[in-house]
């Protein structure tokens, strides 16, 4: 565990950049600290292996102020990854991986197997050890940079901003890895990021910083997005917070209604093996918005009931198979519950609006939408 | 040139085969040894300039005031401490000349590793001296290299300046063809130093595929 106790830092020049932190980090879970830039976040996590001294207060790791400890030996026991991976130009991958246990004295053979097991864990093919870093795309390098700060095994990790500067696709793969590697691992996580989206989808606790280092708020994700301290904590977290927080729930809680051939008159097609092809409606097609309850959120299954001309999102399996439906209503009702299963259809309060807005063009989708959710049950 | 005299007499320089061997020999070890104890020196003066950055400034001053001055003017003022004629009065010019090229070169190359690559290798545990040796060092070899092949070809082209106070290697071929109005001489000095000039080029190229292949394309 890592405990600020009043952790400050003045710069020389008498500017504050941490007024004086009191936090816990818990062990093995992800810890982010995220607020807009200036607010000394990386500051506070580079106190943890003393890339920063404080000026004020001290930093415990594991009950041991690490102010104590030698510098060397503090820092090959906290892996750290930063936003341009930092990996060493002339060495090769298989080398920068190594990095730390042959600072730990291991022989070449062992550190390079063990560089070899961290390269499949974070996801590279083997032919990318033999490469120079240059050689590699951004994300590849990324995936290096955190290859090599678990190496050593370090029960810490220490990240500052290391997804920001890959573009949007590989960013989200990034973090999807990361939040795999963490529920293998159990690393005690600190990370630092200026993007609420990455801190609500990786974190276990949200550390909402204002100027200063000062904590606006402390919770979990879901709380943070639901209820949040103050105006400016709901300000930071930016508009459609509510719909966001959808993005932390399963889509396994919107019941599904049985698949029937028509829609409230939109016909659906499947291809063979049953992957949905077609919305059919007046003889023309329509792409049919898919999602998948085992592994996405109700935003995703929520986004696809809104963009589906029939009114209802279809669910697919693992290998993209329909498995059934859902009406918008089934899942605006899903959202009015949360965690746990609908318990009545007709409480059809929320969908009005839904049914009104969309009306014009499909008559009676709401009350259909209702009875295919009784179906479903 | 005389009437009548040919530009090249072909049985001279086949009656002159072993002469001009030696005078090549001669010309790379009085050009290039200056630049070895010029890198020689380069690399710990760089290593204590980057790590210490209040050095370089002077020290890069004072070099570059060397680098200006003439290289005949410098022989003559060595010859009454080295001797008119050895080796040693033109090669501790050349050396400072070579310094003079490969000082900036080498701090520059160190000071190129990238600023996250600096702080992760801290954050991995390596101090100072040990991070500047196995990281930053290293990084810099292309750096190096470059500067090596500026000051390599310099000093061969600046040794034969050395054969006015009588040292010089290849240089005394143009004295001996200006003085005789031979060209022959003069003509084999300029292919045979052109001739230096490119095979050291080509072999510092070939150490730096050997020495820095992940730099191809990266740096110079």
């Amino acid at each position: 565990m890592i405990r600020f106790e009043g952790a400050a830092k003045r710069h020389p020049d008498g500017t504050v950049a941490v007024r004086g932190l009191d936090l816990d980090v818990p062990a093995g879970r992800t810890t982010v600290l995220v607020g807009p830039s200036g607010c000394g976040k990386t500051t506070i996590l580079r106190m943890v292996n003393r890339m920063v001294v404080p000026t004020g207060g001290r930093v415990l790791l594991d009950g041991a102020d690490v102010a104590t400890l030698p510098a060397a030996q503090l820092r090959r026991g906290i892996g750290y990854v930063i936003q341009q991976a930092g990996l060493f130009p002339h060495r090769r991958v298989i080398d920068n991986v190594a990095t730390v246990p042959r600072l730990l004295g291991w022989d070449r053979k062992r550190a390079r197997a063990r560089a070899a097991e961290l390269l499949e864990l974070v996801g590279l093919p083997p032919e990318t050890a033999r490469r120079y870093p240059a050689q590699l795309s951004g994300g590849q390098q990324q995936r290096v940079g955190v290859a090599r700060a678990l190496a050593a095994d370090p029960p810490v990790l220490l990240m500052d901003e290391p997804f920001s500067a890959v573009d949007p696709l590989v960013r989200a793969g990034l973090q999807e890895e990361l939040l795999r590697l963490q529920a293998e691992l159990g690393k005690t996580v600190l990370f630092v990021t200026h993007d609420i989206e990455e801190a609500v989808r990786l974190g276990d606790r949200v550390v909402v910083l204002r100027e200063h280092g000062e904590i606006a708020q402390l919770a979990d994700p879901h709380t943070l997005l639901t209820a949040p301290a103050d105006a400016g904590v709901a300000a930071f977290l930016g508009r459609d917070r509510g719909l966001r927080g959808l993005g932390l729930r399963p889509a396994a809680d919107v019941p599904l209604a049985k698949l029937e051939p028509v829609h409230d008159g939109w016909q659906l097609t499947l291809d063979q093996d049953g992957r949905p092809e077609h919305w059919l409606h007046d003889g023309q097609r329509h792409p049919v918005p898919v999602f998948a309850p085992a592994r996405d959120t109700l935003r995703s299954a929520l986004d696809a009931a809104v963009l589906s001309p029939s009114g209802h999102a279809v669910a697919v399996d693992a290998d993209g198979r329909a498995i059934g439906t859902a009406s918008r209503a089934a899942v605006v009702a899903a959202l009015a519950a949360p965690g746990t299963p609908e318990p009545d259809a007709h409480d059809s309060g929320p969908p009005e609006s839904d049914a009104h807005e969309s009306g014009a063009h499909e008559s009676g989708a709401h009350g259909s939408g209702a009875q295919v959710n009784h179906a479903g049950r | 040139m005389l009437d009548g005299e040919p530009l090249v007499r072909w049985h001279w320089l086949g009656d002159h085969l072993g002469y001009l061997a030696g005078l090549t020999g001669d010309h790379a070890v009085i050009a290039l040894v200056p630049v070895l104890i010029g890198l020689l020196l380069a690399v710990p003066l760089g290593l204590a300039c980057t790590r210490w950055p209040r050095l370089y400034q002077p020290l890069a001053a004072v070099f570059n005031v060397v680098y200006a001055l003439p290289s005949l003017a410098v022989f003559v003022v060595l010859i009454p401490y080295t001797g008119l004629a050895t080796r040693e009065t033109v090669m501790v010019p050349l050396t400072f000349y070579a310094l003079a090229v490969l000082l900036p070169t080498t701090v520059d190359g160190l000071r190129a590793v990238p600023e996250p690559v600096r702080q992760a290798a801290t954050a991995m545990g390596y101090g100072p001296w040990h991070r500047l040796a196995a990281v930053e060092l290293p990084a810099a070899v292309p750096y190096l290299i470059a500067g090596l092949r500026v000051a390599a070809v310099s000093s061969i082209s600046l040794a034969a300046v050395g054969a006015l106070i009588g040292r010089g290697g290849l240089g005394y071929l143009f004295v001996d063809g200006f003085q005789r109005t031979f060209p022959t001489p003069i003509l084999a000095g300029i292919v045979l130093v052109a001739l230096l000039a490119l095979v050291c080029d080509l072999l510092l190229v070939a150490a730096r595929r050997l020495l820095a292949p992940w730099a191809t394309g990266v740096a110079r």
